[in-house]
């Protein structure tokens, strides 16, 4: 190696490691994921559009109660203006002004949550609900007719237990809904209609569950929540509570839960209303992003916001969550590119395209290995049999490429659609757009096994297979996403090491056995060094 | 083993990529060698033979037109004007306005499209767009045809500088498919400088001393015309300015010693087919020269031949 190229990759790891130890040892940030189960951090972005009427935008946000302990909010207001309002016992948002044009409105907070218990009581007396509370949540309102005729003939029916008993009718009316009624995805939201059918959808059956505890006499309620998954967007869920002898218990007849809300679902509020409503609008939508951290929140204080205005400008703890998602991908393409240097430049190996193997470990980041990799298996073989048919027509190049193209989407196409019918579908998100890159591999396995032999090309395979499946870990490894976005100053240590393997003039693995005939005569290893 | 092969001065990958080709060898020069009409059009210009050109087609419409030029020749070969080793190459005879590939006959239309394929880039380097050229198809000399069964081979000279430095023959095989490249099977011939003798023999790393097709012994050939060779091969490398040249010479039956292409980046199998490091002979070429941005030692054509056949003499010695 050249005195200067050493030197070039020695500042490049030092400024990077300098700054990483500044950030470690001064400013306590931990070099690894402390926390598996840290809090979400949770974001909700609402596009409206409005004509230039005044009008709000109003969302329903979570307080600190229960199992979760809400922090870190931070909204953006997009030209209105925002304000917290109690309403009804709920924290909501609401964004006013004059709507023109299209508003994007953003509300952030980390939450840490813990499943929390609420048994039904076993023993009575069970006190009877207070009048204002039987005013509120025990009276039919819209979508909730409890004093529907259908209703009382049910719960006839049903031949419930006596009124005093209050957690048995709660068990029989929440055993009715949750075995009697279908949920069908594309039934009704309506109780009635849940009822005559014995079908309906979420919120059909939550909503048939709500009415037929009130007819009961029972307090009731709907919660708006989210069930957080790693990996992918909230659900937007929809449960019941029941008031028994001064505790709300949670229900689902949807999600199976009773008594328990299931760990990472958090409450938004109560509300007969949707989530997300507005008026003076002239189309409103929105969507909730989540990420887990794995930090514990002191940490995450640390993170955001050192004592150092340097690096809490630098902090990409700051960002939108959906920016964040995207960087905590980008940043791990360097350590990708660094394995695919290593591989080439020191141990020789030749591969189809250079990045190809990192991008296809970023295509199936999402997978385990063994699926991610018959995947693409799969679709080349597909691929490479359409390309041999293809390759009678005699068409040029560009729209037989473009062809190859077409079927890959078909192909990949066809796969979400089993996806969904297995329940992978979760997984697909991210993996659909970069195997499209796929073609251009069939289309150079084509040509390596025309040109070079099948050999060749099953040898090249085996080595690209090789590489990204080191690839595949890092970029699924927790603690290697957490440690690139905590300190992406590692990109420039990343950076040295390559200027470093750029200067080897030394041997590479292969040139040792392509040319261990010259070394003859001598014992390998022996006394060679 | 690292030991064994530094001892012996082999070249690695690395080292040739960094100190030989990206040092020597100007990118802006590179089209000069990556496009064979380029590198025939100097060559010409200089007065430095090469196959003819029979015709060309640059796009499509002229792919169509291209068997309408090639009346009655009765041998030609169409290729790539920048593919790399030896891709898209097609040999073809033509009997009778039928064409023949081997002993098989070939469509018009299988021709066409194979051109249409070269046009679109499917064989070119990056795979940008690409002409089609058609070349007479050169005959082997008869002093090297017994040592074959079928295809061409080619003479590969190392010119580092101005000074031809190492030389190996590659004869192709069927195990080749009739190739002249190393890794499918084409044997790999040392030949010597100083006297053009074949001295070592290897085919997939493996030593032979007889052509695997015909038994025939290779060890002891002597390549005729070999001073030619060596003149036309570092003549050649002297109109790209390039540093480090492989140029592959043909020594056709007919024509003599001619240009095949000249490569910017040649292989290091070299030093397997001739038993040697490449590096002490590199070494030895700077020593007389003096290092890169020094004022040039101005040597003749005549010198630096002679330059590189002593260098060779003495470290095989």
């Amino acid at each position: 190696m050249h005195r200067n190229v050493f030197l070039a990759g020695a500042l490049l790891v030092a400024i990077g490691l300098a700054l990483f130890s500044v950030k470690t040892l001064q400013y306590g940030i931990p070099v690894a994921p402390t926390e598996n189960l840290g809090p979400w951090q949770v974001e909700l972005r609402i596009s409206a559009r409005g004509d230039g009427a005044r009008g709000s935008v109003r969302a329903l946000l979570p307080s600190t109660e229960g199992g979760q302990v809400i922090f870190d909010e931070r909204s953006s207001s997009d030209r209105l203006q925002f304000s917290i309002r109690e309403r009804g016992g709920n924290r909501v948002g609401v964004w006013t002004g004059w709507l023109q044009d299209v508003h994007e409105v953003v509300y952030q907070f980390r939450v840490q949550s813990h499943a929390v218990s609420t048994p039904l009581p076993s023993q009575g007396p069970f006190p009877d609900p207070p009048r204002a509370l039987r005013s509120v949540w025990g009276q039919p309102s819209p979508g909730i007719p409890s004093d529907a005729p259908q209703v009382k003939e049910l719960l006839e029916s049903l031949r419930l237990p006596t009124a005093a008993d209050q957690p048995a009718r709660i068990r029989t009316i929440y055993s009715f809904v949750s075995h009697e009624i279908a949920t069908v995805r594309s039934a009704s939201s309506d109780a009635l209609l849940t009822l005559a059918r014995r079908e309906g959808n979420g919120e059909g059956k939550e909503r048939l569950l709500v009415t037929l505890l009130r007819a009961a006499g029972i307090p009731a309620r709907l919660a708006h929540g989210l069930g957080l998954r790693e990996g992918t967007a909230p659900d937007e869920l929809l449960w019941a509570e029941a008031w028994v002898a001064e505790v709300w218990v949670p229900m689902s007849a949807v999600h199976d839960f009773f008594e328990t809300t299931p760990d990472d679902y958090i409450v938004l509020g109560r509300s007969n209303v949707p989530v997300v409503e507005a008026t003076g609008v002239s189309a409103i939508g929105h969507r909730f992003q989540s990420l887990r951290e794995h930090l514990r929140p002191d940490e995450i204080a640390n993170l955001l916001a050192p004592d150092n205005r340097l690096f809490a400008w630098l902090s990409l703890y700051r960002l939108p969550v959906t920016w964040q998602a995207v960087l905590r991908v980008l940043l791990l393409v360097p350590l990708g590119a660094l394995v695919v240097a290593l591989f080439r430049n020191l141990v020789g190996i030749t591969t189809y395209g250079t990045f190809m193997p990192v991008l296809i470990g970023l295509a199936l980041r999402g997978f385990p290995l063994h699926l991610g990799l018959a995947l693409v298996a799969v679709v080349i073989a597909i691929g490479y049999f359409a390309r041999f048919s293809l390759e009678r027509l005699r068409l040029l190049m560009v729209p037989r490429l473009s062809i190859m193209l077409c079927f890959v989407v078909l192909a990949v196409t066809l796969f979400a659609l089993t996806g969904q019918d297995t329940g992978m579908s979760s997984l697909f998100a991210g993996a659909l757009l970069p195997i499209v890159i796929l073609t251009m591999l069939i289309e150079r396995v084509y040509i390596t096994t025309s040109e070079e032999g099948t050999r060749e090309a099953l040898l090249r395979a085996f080595w690209s297979v090789l590489v990204a499946s080191a690839i595949h870990p890092i970029f699924r490894s927790t603690h290697a996403e957490y440690l690139m976005f905590s300190f992406p100053e590692l990109v420039i240590v990343v950076m040295g090491l390559l200027v470093w393997i750029g200067g080897y003039m030394g041997y590479r693995v292969v040139d040792l056995i392509r040319f261990r005939e010259l070394a003859g005569g001598e014992i390998p290893g022996g006394s060679a060094r | 083993m690292i030991g064994a092969l530094r001892r012996r001065g082999v070249l690695g990958i690395n080292r040739r990529n960094a100190d030989y080709t990206l040092a020597w060898n100007q990118r802006r020069l590179y089209p000069l060698v990556d496009d064979k009409l380029t590198t025939k059009r100097l060559c010409q210009q200089a007065g430095i033979p090469v196959p003819k050109l029979l015709a060309v087609a640059q796009t499509h419409l002229e792919s169509r037109r291209l068997l309408d030029k090639l009346e009655g020749v009765p041998a030609f070969v169409l290729k790539p004007a920048r593919g790399a080793m030896g891709n898209g190459i097609l040999v073809l005879d033509q009997r009778d306005g039928k064409l023949w590939r081997g002993t098989r006959p070939y469509s018009r239309e299988d021709f066409e499209y194979h051109a249409a394929g070269i046009i679109s880039g499917l064989y070119s380097l990056a795979g940008h767009s690409d002409a089609a050229m058609v070349e007479e198809k050169l005959e082997t000399h008869p002093a090297l045809a017994p040592l074959r069964n079928d295809g061409v081979p080619d003479i590969r000279v190392i010119v580092y500088r101005g000074v031809p430095v190492m030389c190996m023959m590659r004869m192709p095989t069927r195990l080749s498919d009739s190739r002249a490249n190393l890794h499918q099977g084409a044997v790999g011939i040392g030949i010597d400088l100083v006297s053009g003798r074949a001295v070592h023999a290897m085919l997939r790393g493996h030593r032979v001393e007889n052509s695997p097709d015909t038994g025939v012994p290779i060890l002891g050939l002597v390549l005729p015309e070999f001073d030619v060779i060596l003149r036309t091969a570092v003549a050649a490398t002297d109109q790209t300015g390039l540093g480090y040249v492989g140029a592959d010479v043909v020594l056709d039956a007919r024509l003599g010693p001619v240009i095949l292409e000249l490569n910017a980046r040649p292989g290091l199998a070299i030093q397997l087919a001739n038993q040697a490091g490449l590096l002490p002979r590199l070494d030895a070429v700077d020593a007389r020269l003096g290092p890169k941005g020094a004022p040039p030692v101005e040597l003749t054509l005549e010198e630096r031949i002679e330059l590189g056949r002593s260098i060779a003499a003495r470290l095989s010695r």
